[in-house]
């Protein structure tokens, strides 16, 4: 069990630098998830915390040495891959024995630690088989076998689940949030799945073009979204968002025209609200804004509808049993409680 | 089936047919009499002989080139390895200009006709006292085994996964242990296939071995040509005896390489 903390890092390809001055200190026990779009360099931190990408700048703490210039092996940590990689040559023990074997560990103790292993992730009748004969979700536990056995200071997980089809992939990441509470290690997973980050972190780091956008808890995230990318990027279906001017107490443009949920100055801004915060209300009902269904997307428990009010188009989710027909006129209305607001230019997100 | 496809099937084995059928009539007339030979309807039913497997067999020259081109081709073949496939290895993982050079070089080795080569290589062998000796053949043929098992193993490599190394450097394994434990276990079925192929390149070799022994290193090939200026009478039979032996290692590896050796030319991928 170990804290890690990033000081400072940087990470460049000859002249084009990916990561400047990233500072992160995760501590004992935490489950870390880096979430962000492919390309943010999510997994380059994450590499360079294994040893597998070298550090251009800044100090690397893990358990409070400094291990810039160590070997991946001798990081103490333990590391689950996207694609499983596995020693395809080996059989499914000798995989998950190999680094206890060189490690020059006796053959009672990895017995001894090899047992419990195999039978928390259920992979007793496959000891014998050769990984091209496992799936996809098996080959994957085989991997977190051969990571849990070494018990690490720290678990890193690059994309663990992305090979893996929708309904394993929910499977495996139930598995993982058990694991870590088993085991409670220290945990830094990657993915560019929100959902896996919302689920299995303690703190989300969201990243976008190799600085932190964000971090924090998945419902700080979530309810508070500091920036425009945050908003946009998390939530599913997504928030919808407006181009205002504020002034007067108001916020409006050509076809929208709203009271400003707390004092603003005069400027552009750019208005989030999720679909869930829009409910259709009846005629006369005051602020709601006038607008005509353009489509309806049947979710199963519930209803997605795309509407336009003159310019703006936006995404409203009714329960499944409302009937809309397209082309029909609604009133529709923004809970002031759930309006996010955000400076238009920077993007930084104004008031509380 | 489809008509194209019976169509496709014919070519196919007419194809076949025309590569089997005269290395199936070699090997029957290694096993024939002159008289059976030498007659204008071919015969298919015949006595098999064992004569001219024994005269080629019993021939000093025979059994002596036979040892040469053991001995040369296998430590030409043996050296190439040891020497090629480590180079392999560096090339496939460590790109850069340099190695992109060497891997270009490497091939561009091949580029140059055997006379090219075989010409100064006489004139260096015989300057420096080595001419018509195993070790002046063993040297040159190291042109040819490490430039085709260098060639032939960087694709191997460079198929194993890049991520399965990085599993193995995380279980603390260095660079030479990533090397022995994992990539080339994980590429040997393609690396011994090279091997195998270098080794028929240089069993069949002719030119080189023909310009650089005169009689003590001799090599098979080189010995076996020279049946057919026996006489003026060409002993059909014993020739044929020869090229039966001498297409025996080629075809044993063959056999046993086959499987990896397709997939070294092929670039289908074993695994994703």
């Amino acid at each position: 069990m170990a804290t890690v903390e990033c000081r400072n890092l940087c990470k460049s390809y000859g002249s084009h630098e990916v990561i400047r001055n990233f500072n992160l200190s995760i501590s004992d026990h935490e489950f870390i998830v880096f979430l962000g779009p492919s390309g943010c360099g999510k997994s380059t931190i994450l590499r360079m915390v294994a040893g597998l990408e070298e550090i251009t700048g800044g100090d690397l703490f893990i358990g409070g040495a400094r291990v810039n210039d160590r070997d991946p092996g001798d990081r103490g940590i333990a590391m689950v891959f996207q694609n499983y990689a596995l020693y395809p040559h080996m059989s499914v023990r000798e995989n998950i024995t190999f680094a206890l074997e060189r490690a020059g560990t006796s053959r009672d103790e990895i017995r001894r630690r090899l047992d419990p292993v195999v039978e928390t992730l259920g992979l007793d009748i496959y000891l014998g088989r050769k990984p091209t004969e496992l799936s996809g979700g098996q080959q994957q536990r085989v991997a977190i076998a051969r990571a849990m056995i070494k018990t690490p200071e720290v678990f890193l997980f690059d994309e663990p689940l992305s090979n893996l089809d929708a309904k394993l992939r929910g499977h495996l990441r139930v598995e993982i949030a058990r694991l870590h509470r088993a085991l409670n290690t220290t945990s830094v997973y990657v993915t560019h799945d929100q959902l896996e980050a919302m689920t299995l972190a303690d703190r989300i780091v969201l990243m976008n073009q190799g600085r932190i956008e964000q971090m924090g808890t998945p419902e700080e995230i979530y309810s508070r979204p500091a920036t425009v990318f945050t908003a946009g990027f998390i939530g599913t279906p997504s928030m919808n968002f407006f181009s205002l001017d504020a002034g007067e107490g108001r916020l409006r443009n050509a076809d929208i025209d709203l009271a400003a949920p707390f004092p603003l100055r005069a400027g552009k801004v750019t208005l989030g609200i999720r679909p869930g915060a829009i409910r259709l209300v009846p005629e006369g009902t005051p602020d709601a804004i006038a607008a005509t269904v353009e489509r309806d997307e049947f979710h199963g428990d519930m209803r997605l509808i795309s509407l336009n009010a003159g310019a703006e188009s936006f995404m409203v989710s009714v329960p499944a049993a409302t009937r809309l027909s397209e082309g029909e006129r609604v009133l529709a209305h923004l809970d002031p409680a759930s309006l996010h607001v955000f400076d238009a230019e920077s993007g930084q997100r104004l008031g509380d | 089936m489809k008509l194209s496809t019976l169509l496709l099937r014919i070519v196919l084995a007419c194809a076949a047919l025309m590569v089997l059928l005269p290395l199936l009539w070699t090997l029957l007339n290694a096993f024939k009499t002159n008289a059976d030979l030498l007659v204008n309807t071919p015969k298919l039913i015949f006595t098999p002989v064992w004569d001219n497997m024994q005269y080629v067999l019993g021939r000093r020259s025979v059994a002596r080139a036979l040892t040469n081109s053991l001995v040369i081709c296998s430590s030409a073949v043996a050296m190439g390895a040891l020497l090629g496939v480590p180079a392999a290895y560096v090339i496939a993982r460590v790109k850069n200009r340099l190695t992109r050079e060497a891997q270009f070089f490497a091939l561009s080795l091949r580029f140059l006709p055997p006379v090219a080569v075989a010409i100064p290589m006489m004139v260096i062998w015989l300057g420096l006292g080595f001419y018509d000796t195993r070790f002046a053949l063993i040297v040159t043929y190291m042109t040819i085994t490490i430039s085709i098992t260098v060639w032939l193993s960087i694709p191997a490599f460079e198929r194993v996964p890049i991520a399965v190394e990085e599993a193995a450097r995380v279980d603390r394994l260095g660079p030479y242990a990533t090397f022995f434990r994992v990539a080339l276990p994980i590429a040997r079925p393609q690396i011994l296939a090279a091997i195998a192929f270098s080794f028929i390149l240089v069993w069949n070799e002719f030119l080189l071995a023909m310009m650089l022994s005169t009689s003590k290193a001799r090599t098979l090939p080189v010995v076996a040509s020279e049946m057919s200026q026996l006489g003026m009478n060409v002993p059909w039979g014993v020739l044929n005896a020869a090229v039966v032996l001498l297409s025996l290692p080629p075809l044993i590896l063959l056999a046993v390489a086959g499987a990896g050796m397709n997939s070294v030319f092929s670039r289908k991928s074993t695994q994703d």
